[in-house]
C-alpha cells in the first residue's frame, strides 16, 4: 500500500489550496465546538467544586430582625442540613479618585463558631480577627479595580455612621461569583463591592445586636427544597422574613446559569451548520477528484487492487481534510476559549478559573467531522467502487447540457451565450450551486449576529437611558423616609429637580406562579424616570393596577386585564388583587410600576419615599456630590453617565471579541466556498476556458465568463445570506434573553453592509486568486488532450 | 511518411508565380523548451513564407516541431530567436495584449477534438466569435458555409464527431479570418466523416480565400495542398508544389 500513500500525498498536495479551504470551514465548526464544550466543562467543573468546596448555600432567605435563637429553630426544619444567620446591609463608601460615592453589601462573619456556609476563599492577608474593631475583609474584583491591597483604609458611610475601615484580606465568596448589584446585568466593580466584618461589630452598626436579617441554608442530600422553603417561611414571616428563594434565583448563580445555557446553544447550532458545508465541499471537490482520475481507478483495478481497497484510498481524502480540519479547529479552539476565559476573569470571580480542553469534545470533534466528511463522500467512493474497469478506461461520456429554464420560457433572447453558458451550467449542477449559494449566504449572515448584538446593546442605552430614565442621578435612602427627606434632597446643591419613588419588596401571584420583586410606586406625571411602551411612548400610570415588565406577563403567563395577587413583604404585609393595566418595554430585570398614591394607601402610610430621581445643573455637579458623599442617610447613588460608561466599556471589549470571531468566520467560509467552487469550474472548464483564450478571448474576458456563475450566485445568496442571518441573530438573542437582561433585535442597515462587504470582498480575492491560475492555463497542454 | 534527410534546407522563401507579397514570413525561426530533462529544440531554424490564399499542408513526424510552428503562426506561443512577421508586424515580440488580438481579429484555429463549449449549442458557439469579432458573418451563415444549417440548435453532446468539428471550422471562420489552422482536425474521425470536414476547409480556403495551415500525418491528404511543408527535428527539410490540386472528393485512403 505504499505506493498508494505516495499518491495519497502527491495528490493532497496538488489540491492542496481546496483542501485547505474546505479544512478551514470544517475547522471553524470544530473551533465553536471545542471552545464551547471546553468553556462549559472549564466553567461548570470549576463552579461545582467551588460551590461544593464553599459550601455554596442552597437556599436563602432576607429578613427583617429575628433573635439569633431563631436560628435553631431554623435548623429543626426537616431537610435542613445546615443554617448559618448572619447580618447583611448597604453601606456607601467615600472612594479617593472617585466623584460620586461607591456602595456595597457588608456580610458579618460569624464569631465564638465556625462559618458553614457561603465560605470565603482567602486570596491575600486574613479575616477580620475575633473581636478586632474596623476590619473588613473585601471581595476580589472591587479591589482589583481600586488597586487596595491588605493595610489599606477606606471611608465608609454604615448604617448613617462613618467609620474608617482597613482592609485586612483579599477574598471571594461562591455567592459573588458574579459580583455586582442584584440584577445587573453588568459588573460595575468600581463602584460596587462586597465585604464582611466581624458579627458582633457589623450587628451593633445595624442595631441588630444579638440578631440576624439573613439566613443560608444547606438542604440535606436527597431532601426536597420546596417543603423546607415553605417552613422557612413560616417559621420567619413573624421576623419580617421575605420569602426564600433557590440558587435559581440567587444573583450571581443565576447569571453564571445563564451564560452556560447560551454557550450550550452555541456548541450545537454552529458545528451543526459549518460541518454541513464542509461536507458539501468535500463531497463536490472528491466528486471532481474521482472524474478526473477515472483511468487512473481502472487501472488500479486492473493491477489487482481491491474495490475495497480503492475507496478507502478516496477515503483518505476525506480523512486528511478532518485531520487538518480537526487540528486546526483544536488549535483555534483553545486559543478563542483562552481568551474568553481571560475576559471570564473579569466577570465571574473564582479563586483559579482555568482553561482546561475538554478531551472528549476533542474526541466528538474527531467523531462529527469525520462522520460529516464520510457521509459526504460515501455515494461518491461507492460509485468509484462499483466501476468495472474496462468502462473506467475510457473516458467519461461528454458533458450534456440543455436550454437553461429561462430559454424555456422563452426569455433565452436576453441572454447573451456567456450568460446562458452560466444559466446552463448552474442548471446542470443545481446541488452544487445550491451549497455554493448556501455556504455564501450563511458566510453572509454569520457577520449580522454580532452587528445585532452592538446595535441592540446600543439601543438598550439610547432607550433606557435617554427616553426611559432621562435623570442624572438616582439616590436611594437607607431607610424609607418621609415628606421632609424628599425636601431634604431638593435642597441639595444643584438640584434642578427631584421625583420620589417607593420600592417595596413584593411577591407577585398569577395561579401557582409567583416572582419577588420591588414594587415601584412613581408619581403619576413623571418626567424623569419614565415608564415607556414598545413604541418609546410613556404610558401614564393608572390609578388603580400596574404597569409590568412585558417579560414578567410572559413568566406569569398573565395579559392585560388579568388580576394578580400583589403580597407586600414589608411594614403590615398586605395582600391586593390589581389588574394589570398595561405591559411595559424594558430590557433588564422585571419590573412592576403603581401609581405612588395608591402604592402609598395600600401600605396605608403618609407620602413615604425611598429614594429620589434628579435632575442636577452639571455645572454644580462636584458641589452636589461632596455633599452626598456626606449624607449618612443615602444608602447609594447612581450617576446615569458613569453607570453609561462603565456599561459601555465593559461590552466594548466583549463585542469587540465576539465580532473578531464571527468576521473571521464569514471569511473563512466566503473564501473557502469561493474558492472550492472556482477551482472545480476552472478544473472543469479548463479545457474551455483555454479554447476561448485560444480563438481570441482575453484574459479578462475569459475570466469574467468563470467569475460570473460565482458573481450570480453571490448576488442570489446575499439577500437569503441577510434573511438567514436575522434568523440567526434572532435566535441567538432569544436564548441569551432571560430574566436578568434581554436584548432587543436590532438590524440596521450598517451591519447589513458590513456583511455583504465582507462576502463581497472575500468572494473578489478569492476569485482574483483562481483567476491568476487562468493566467498560466497551458493552453497548448489542454487543448492537444481529451481531458 | 518520408523518411527525414538531413538535407540543406531549401529555399523556401521564393514568391509564387504571381509576385503576391507573403502574409506570414519566418526567418531562423528557433523554438527551444527547457525542461526538467535538459533543452529540448523543437524548431532548429525555420524559413517560410506563407501567401494568401494558399492552402498549405504540414507533414512531419510526431515531434518534428509543426505544432510548434503552427503554434508560432498563430499566436498561441513565441519563438526563441528569429523573426517572425504578419503583412510585415512582427510577431515574435509581441505582447499578450497584441496576441489576443491578432488572434481575435484574424486567426481561426480547428482543433483535433473540437474544443466546442459543451454548455453552448452549434449556433452559440459560432456567436460566442462573432460577438467580438470586428467583421463576422452571422452564426447561421457560418454553419450554412459547412452545411450544417439543420443542425444549429443542438448541443455538443446531441452531434457526431464530424457534425462537431465542422461546427468547429464554422466558429474558426466566421469571423472572416486571413489564416485558418488547423491542427489535425480529422485525428479523431473516421475516413467518411474526415472527408465532410476536409471539404469543409476546402470549401472555405476556395470561396473565402483564407490562407489554410493544415497539420497531418496522413501523405494522401497533402494532395489537396497548393504546397506541402515535410518537417523533421525542427526544420523543413522539403517543399512541394502542387502544380495539380486534387480536391478532397478525389482523394484515396
Amino acid at each position: 500500500m505504499r505506493a498508494l500513500h505516495l499518491k495519497l500525498l502527491r495528490d493532497v498536495g496538488k489540491m492542496k489550496g481546496q483542501m485547505i479551504a474546505v479544512s478551514l470551514i470544517m475547522a471553524c465548526g470544530l473551533t465553536m465546538l471545542i471552545m464551547t464544550r471546553s468553556l462549559i466543562q472549564s466553567v461548570e467543573s470549576t463552579r461545582n467544586a467551588y460551590y461544593e468546596r464553599y459550601h455554596f448555600a442552597d437556599l436563602f432567605c432576607d429578613l427583617k430582625r429575628a433573635p439569633n435563637a431563631i436560628g435553631n429553630r431554623l435548623a429543626q426544619i426537616p431537610g435542613v442540613a445546615a443554617v448559618d444567620t448572619r447580618v447583611v446591609g448597604r453601606m456607601t463608601l467615600n472612594l479617593p479618585g472617585l466623584a460620586e460615592p461607591a456602595d456595597g453589601l457588608i456580610h458579618s462573619l460569624p464569631e465564638g463558631r465556625p462559618s458553614q456556609l457561603n465560605l470565603l476563599f482567602l486570596r491575600r492577608g486574613r479575616l477580620p480577627e475575633t473581636g478586632s474593631r474596623n476590619e473588613v475583609a473585601v471581595g476580589e474584583a472591587f479591589a482589583k479595580a481600586h488597586g487596595f491591597e491588605p493595610g489599606h483604609e477606606i471611608a465608609a458611610v454604615i448604617h448613617g455612621a462613618k467609620q474608617r475601615l482597613t482592609i485586612v484580606g483579599i477574598v471571594l465568596s461562591p455567592e459573588f461569583v458574579f459580583e455586582s448589584r442584584p440584577g445587573e446585568t453588568l459588573p460595575d466593580n468600581r463602584r460596587f463591592g462586597v465585604f464582611w466584618m466581624n458579627e458582633r461589630e457589623l450587628a451593633t452598626a445595624f442595631q441588630l445586636s444579638g440578631a440576624f436579617n439573613n439566613v443560608l441554608v444547606d438542604v440535606a442530600p436527597g431532601q426536597q427544597p420546596a417543603p423546607v422553603m415553605a417552613e422557612l417561611d413560616r417559621v420567619l414571616a413573624p421576623y419580617g422574613g421575605l420569602i426564600a428563594y433557590t440558587r435559581k434565583d440567587h444573583a450571581s448563580a443565576s447569571r453564571l446559569n445563564d451564560e452556560l445555557r447560551v454557550l450550550h446553544g452555541l456548541s450545537i447550532a454552529f458545528p451543526t451548520v459549518f460541518l454541513s458545508i464542509a461536507a458539501f465541499m468535500t463531497s463536490a471537490m472528491l466528486t471532481r477528484l474521482i472524474r478526473l482520475q477515472r483511468e487512473q481507478i481502472a487501472q488500479l483495478k486492473a493491477f489487482g487492487y481491491s474495490s475495497r481497497q480503492v475507496g478507502s484510498h478516496y477515503l483518505q481524502f476525506a480523512l486528511v481534510i478532518v485531520l487538518i480540519g480537526l487540528s486546526t479547529g483544536t488549535v483555534a479552539g483553545m486559543w478563542f476559549g483562552g481568551n474568553v476565559v481571560s475576559v471570564y476573569k473579569r466577570f465571574f470571580q473564582f479563586p483559579a478559573l482555568t482553561f482546561h480542553p475538554d478531551i472528549s469534545a476533542i474526541g466528538l470533534a474527531l467523531l462529527v467531522s469525520s462522520g460529516a466528511a464520510f457521509a459526504g463522500v460515501i455515494g461518491t467512493v461507492r460509485q468509484v467502487m462499483r466501476l468495472p474497469p474496462a468502462e473506467a478506461m475510457r473516458p467519461e461520456p461528454p458533458a450534456e447540457y440543455r436550454t437553461s429554464l429561462l430559454e424555456r420560457l422563452g426569455l433565452g433572447k436576453l441572454a447573451s451565450p456567456a450568460f446562458r453558458m452560466i444559466l446552463r451550467n448552474i442548471e446542470r449542477r443545481p446541488a452544487q450551486a445550491l451549497f455554493t449559494a448556501l455556504g455564501l449566504a450563511l458566510a453572509t449572515g454569520i457577520p449580522v449576529v454580532p452587528g445585532a448584538i452592538r446595535d441592540g446593546i446600543q439601543f438598550i442605552l439610547n432607550f433606557q437611558w435617554d427616553y426611559a430614565q432621562r435623570q442624572d442621578i438616582t439616590l436611594g435612602l437607607l431607610e424609607p423616609g418621609s415628606a421632609s427627606a424628599l425636601s431634604d434632597i431638593q435642597h441639595l446643591p444643584g438640584v434642578l429637580s427631584a421625583e420620589p419613588f417607593r420600592s417595596v419588596p413584593a411577591r407577585l401571584r398569577f395561579g401557582h406562579i409567583s416572582r419577588k420583586l420591588g414594587v415601584i410606586g412613581l408619581p403619576r406625571d413623571a418626567t424623569l424616570n419614565r415608564v415607556l411602551n414598545e413604541h418609546g411612548r410613556p404610558i401614564t400610570l393608572p390609578p388603580h393596577g400596574l404597569l409590568v415588565s412585558a417579560k414578567l406577563a410572559e413568566i406569569l403567563g398573565a395579559k392585560v386585564g388579568d388580576n394578580i395577587t400583589l403580597e407586600i413583604q414589608e411594614g403590615k404585609r398586605p395582600r391586593l388583587e390589581a389588574p394589570i393595566h398595561g405591559v411595559l418595554t424594558d430590557f433588564a430585570g422585571l419590573a412592576a410600576y403603581m401609581d405612588l398614591e395608591a402604592l402609598h394607601r395600600l401600605m396605608r402610610e403618609g407620602s413615604t419615599v425611598s429614594g429620589a430621581y434628579l435632575s442636577v445643573d452639571s455645572s454644580r455637579l462636584t458641589d452636589f456630590l461632596s455633599r452626598v458623599k456626606e449624607c449618612p442617610r443615602i444608602a447609594s447613588m447612581a450617576v446615569k453617565d458613569a453607570v453609561r460608561g462603565s456599561f459601555q466599556k465593559s461590552t466594548a471589549e466583549m463585542i469587540g471579541m465576539i465580532q473578531g470571531l464571527y468576521f473571521s468566520f464569514s471569511i473563512v467560509v466566503a473564501f473557502g466556498v469561493v474558492y472550492n467552487s472556482a477551482r472545480i469550474a476552472l478544473s472543469e472548464r479548463s479545457r474551455d476556458l483555454a479554447t476561448l483564450r485560444v480563438i481570441g478571448f482575453t484574459h479578462r474576458e475569459v475570466v469574467g465568463l468563470m467569475v460570473g456563475e460565482i458573481a450570480l450566485l453571490t448576488l442570489v445568496a446575499l439577500p437569503f445570506g441577510l434573511g438567514i442571518g436575522s434568523l440567526l441573530a434572532s435566535g441567538i438573542i432569544h436564548t441569551a434573553s432571560t430574566e436578568s437582561v434581554r436584548l432587543p433585535l436590532v438590524l440596521t442597515s450598517r451591519t447589513y453592509a458590513t456583511a455583504v462587504l465582507i462576502v463581497l470582498t472575500s468572494a473578489v480575492i478569492s476569485c482574483g486568486v483562481v483567476s491568476r491560475r487562468i493566467r498560466h492555463l497551458d493552453l497548448l497542454a489542454v487543448l492537444k488532450s481529451t481531458e | 511518411m518520408p523518411a527525414a534527410t538531413p538535407e540543406p534546407q531549401p529555399n523556401s522563401s521564393s514568391p509564387p508565380e504571381d509576385g503576391r507579397k507573403p502574409l506570414f514570413s519566418a526567418r531562423g525561426l528557433e523554438k527551444v523548451y527547457t525542461s526538467g530533462a535538459g533543452e529540448v529544440r523543437a524548431l532548429n531554424g525555420v524559413d517560410l513564407d506563407l501567401y494568401p490564399g494558399e492552402l498549405v499542408v504540414l507533414l512531419g513526424a510526431s515531434g518534428s516541431g509543426k505544432s510548434t510552428l503552427l503554434n508560432n503562426l498563430g499566436g498561441l506561443d513565441l519563438p526563441s530567436a528569429g523573426t517572425l512577421t504578419y503583412q510585415g508586424r512582427d510577431l515574435a515580440h509581441a505582447d499578450e495584449d497584441t496576441l489576443t488580438r491578432f488572434r481575435r481579429d484574424s486567426v481561426g484555429f480547428v482543433f483535433q477534438f473540437y474544443n466546442l463549449i459543451p454548455s453552448l449549442t452549434a449556433r452559440e458557439n459560432v456567436a460566442l466569435i462573432t460577438e467580438i469579432a470586428r467583421n463576422p458573418m452571422t452564426p447561421e451563415a457560418a454553419l450554412a458555409l459547412v452545411d450544417l444549417a439543420d443542425r444549429m440548435d443542438h448541443f455538443p453532446s446531441q452531434m457526431s464527431g464530424g457534425q462537431q468539428q465542422r461546427v468547429a471550422i464554422a466558429r474558426a471562420i466566421a469571423k472572416r479570418p486571413e489564416v485558418l489552422l488547423c491542427d489535425e482536425p480529422t485525428g479523431a474521425l473516421d475516413v467518411k466523416t474526415g472527408i465532410t470536414v476536409l471539404e469543409a476547409i476546402e470549401h472555405v480556403n476556395r470561396n473565402l480565400g483564407t490562407l489554410t495551415v493544415l497539420i497531418t500525418h496522413n501523405a494522401t491528404i497533402a494532395d489537396m495542398a497548393d504546397r506541402v511543408v515535410r518537417l523533421s527535428d525542427g526544420k523543413i527539410v522539403d517543399i512541394q508544389r502542387n502544380p495539380n490540386r486534387r480536391s478532397v472528393r478525389s482523394l484515396v485512403w
